[in-house]
């Protein structure tokens, strides 16, 4: 019984992971159909606000050294402000280009963002001790896990739950589902265009933030290339999730998480090496039978 | 290191003056200055630029100054080849290329098609010499495979470990290396068993479902010999502890350095096998010595091992240029293979027709006990590790 609910457990917390990740990136395309590649480097940027800019080895932690309680809203703060200012700098110019220069746009934010780091930081991964109370073993139903694994888990709940409510309770909810199901017809009704998008590109920063703060505490390393791997997830997530739809990009986050823990434990040693290649795998195959993705958001049912 | 500046600077106005003027000494560095690679070629080519600044202050090398050129590779593979070409054209004797061998290898053989001999700053492959590319081309460091064939050994006769598991992350040849090196080394020691192996990427986020297997075993085990690299290195260590597995932790070099410790508090029970002790416990009080010159010439103590194979490179060079009384490539590539167990600061290095590499070598291990890293010990696993092995 421990041992399976060890595997579910970690199958939760990095299906959690990617579903942070496929939300953040599902909510600014349902609301401007924008692929953001740039999402990862956010991920990465979030991390790096921790430290003071250096290129040695040992890493000067500076608002790492907050408290939690000042640390993690921080640390969103400055995810959603990033996000934002790409959106006001860079995105807003593409806001009539079509979908692939949008893309293209995403890029080459993403690699400056990347190359700031490079050479505020250097290439040299950085270590840092984030959170060290999370790192804690915790004995739940018969399983041993680190307590960040069930921080993780909660949080992300929490925050969908928060998103639910946010998305269908509030006004600028409301707006932000309308310019998602028909961006043009909801200005056409008043829907403030550039208020709903810079909300969406905030709250997609913000969850980067939280992403960055699981993978640091998590890993203890602060790397400029840090966020790819799970933006690359996240994008995949987004996309065997149905593209734009929320709550498609969750359970997908959370089906590819657990594909990846499952891979792990049931291959053969020899095989493990290439887990990967069965999860991707695994995504072909939802492709096949279901081309749309699993939800199909209605906003883009006839734009394709 | 403003004598190195300038030898550099005159070096590099020199550069393109003469090319095969034999009345000149020329090491050529095609290394990473810009780039992710930098972080790693950095350091052991300022501890080359010690050694030539040593033999010049003594007289120089056959009663000439060594001159430096340097072409900046870029951590790209094709600047690196374009970097070769520069060097050679600006009469490079040696051309000296990136630490990694899929960095390096660009320049080495644009050196072994013009004939000279290239040196591998500090790659650890077989391949990056005589097998990767071609019989005047040798890496300053030791194989990959001797790091984990020594931390086995050391830990069975040591610390009596016979029940072992071994975590591979399947990202680089390096980390294989690591690994073939314990494999080649685990069914020699009597007694000692697999209980157990599993594989992970560095860039995994969560190494959860690889614990749980170590946890699902009957008994934790002994030693886990964990085959792995920076930046994945940390995060597969806190991680391990933070699920409460507390074994010896093996690893390869590349983990060495006190910089990542922060991340993993009071972090013991780990250990890690280097060439030389930064943490200013060698037992050679010259390489102590060193880390203070090194200190003085940079403003920052040496971060890791990896700062050292750059001053063996050129020491060993320098003396085989000094017995074959040229630097004719063929004459000093004959007397480096003639090394046997030579004496350097960092341990003896020998180099055969058949391997321009280290597969035996002394090694110090270092201990980390709640998060203080020193040196324990030191090992050289009982014979060499057979070329056939290595080439697996």
């Amino acid at each position: 019984m421990g041992s399976v609910m060890q595997v579910v457990f970690d199958a939760a917390s990095l299906g959690s992971l990617y579903a942070l990740g496929a939300l953040g990136i599902a909510l600014i395309f349902g609301v401007m159909r924008l692929v953001n590649f740039a999402h990862g480097d956010v991920i990465a940027a979030c991390v790096f606000v921790l430290l003071w800019p250096s290129v040695d080895a040992v890493a000067i932690v500076f608002a790492g050294n907050l408290p939690w309680f000042l640390l993690v809203p921080f640390v969103l703060a400055m995810g959603a402000a990033l996000s934002v200012a790409s959106e006001v700098v860079v995105f807003r110019r593409f806001r009539n280009a079509n979908p692939a220069t949008m893309m293209i746009a995403s890029f080459a934010l993403g690699f400056v963002i990347r190359y700031f780091l490079l050479m505020l930081y250097s290439s040299r991964p950085k270590s840092i001790s984030l959170l060290p109370t999370l790192s804690q073993p915790v004995e739940i139903m018969g399983a041993r896990i680190p307590l960040l694994q069930v921080i993780t888990i909660v949080v992300t709940i929490g925050v969908l739950f928060g998103l639910t409510s946010f998305l269908r309770r509030t006004r600028f909810g409301l707006e932000m589902r309308a310019a998602a199901e028909n961006f043009t017809m909801a200005r056409v009704l008043g829907v403030r265009a550039n208020r709903v998008i810079m909300g969406a590109f905030a709250l997609s920063g913000a969850l980067a933030a939280a992403i960055a703060l699981i993978l640091g505490s998590q890993t203890g390393t602060a790397n400029i290339v840090m966020g790819a791997n799970v933006m690359l997830m996240a994008f995949i997530a987004t996309v065997i999730g149905g593209m734009g739809s929320l709550a498609g990009a969750v359970i997908a986050g959370f089906l590819l998480g657990a594909i990846a823990v499952v891979m792990q434990v049931i291959l053969p040693p020899d095989a493990r090496a290439f887990r990967d290649a069965f999860v991707y795998g695994a995504v072909i195959l939802v492709l096949i039978f279901r081309p749309q993705g699993l939800l199909t958001a209605r906003g883009t049912k006839e734009r394709v | 290191m403003k004598r190195v500046i300038a030898v550099l600077a005159a070096s590099t106005c020199l550069g393109s003056a003469a090319f095969g003027d034999d009345d000149r000494i020329v090491v050529g560095f095609a290394t990473a200055e810009t780039g992710f690679m930098q972080a790693y070629d950095k350091p052991a080519q300022d501890a080359a630029m010690i050694r030539i600044a040593e033999i010049n202050e003594a007289g120089g090398l056959l009663g000439k100054q060594i001159e430096v050129v340097n072409a900046d590779t870029k951590t790209d593979r094709a600047e690196g080849a374009k970097a070769g070409l520069s060097v050679i054209d600006a009469g490079a004797d040696i051309v000296v290329v990136s630490c990694d061998y899929d960095f390096g290898a660009p320049a080495a053989l644009t050196a072994e098609s013009s004939g000279l001999i290239s040196f591998f700053l500090c790659a650890e492959s077989i391949k990056a010499g005589i097998q990767g590319v071609g019989p005047n081309s040798f890496s300053a460091s030791v194989l990959a495979p001797v790091q984990g064939a020594t931390m086995a050994q050391w830990a069975y006769e040591k610390k009596e470990a016979r029940s072992f598991y071994r975590l591979l992350d399947t990202w680089t040849e390096y980390n294989k290396g690591i690994c073939d090196g314990f494999d080649y080394m685990l069914p020699q020691l009597a007694d000692a068993t697999l209980v157990g192996e599993d594989t992970f990427l560095n860039e995994d986020a969560s190494i959860a479902a690889q614990i749980t297997r170590i946890k699902g075993l009957p008994e934790e085990p002994d030693a886990i010999m964990l085959c792995t690299m920076m930046p994945g290195a940390v995060s597969a260590i806190k991680q391990l502890r933070a699920a409460g597995i507390n074994s010896m932790i093996l690893n390869g070099s590349g983990v060495d350095g006190s910089y990542w410790l922060s991340a993993v508090p009071d972090l013991s029970n780990f250990y890690t096998p280097v060439q030389g002790s930064i943490y200013g416990d060698d037992p050679n009080a010259e390489v102590t010595a060193f880390n203070a010159k090194f200190k003085e010439a940079t403003g920052g103590d040496p971060s890791t091992q990896y700062t050292y194979p750059g001053y063996v490179m050129i020491d060993v060079w320098a003396k085989a240029v000094e017995r074959a009384g040229t630097t004719e490539t063929a004459a000093v590539v004959a007397e480096l293979e003639k090394m046997n167990a030579e004496p350097t600061l960092f341990g003896p290095r020998t180099f055969t027709s058949e391997l321009h590499h280290q597969n035996q070598a002394r090694y110090l291990i270092v201990e980390t006990n709640a998060g203080k890293p020193g040196v324990v010990d030191e090992w050289t696993i009982s014979a060499p590790i057979p070329v056939a092995d290595l080439m697996k």
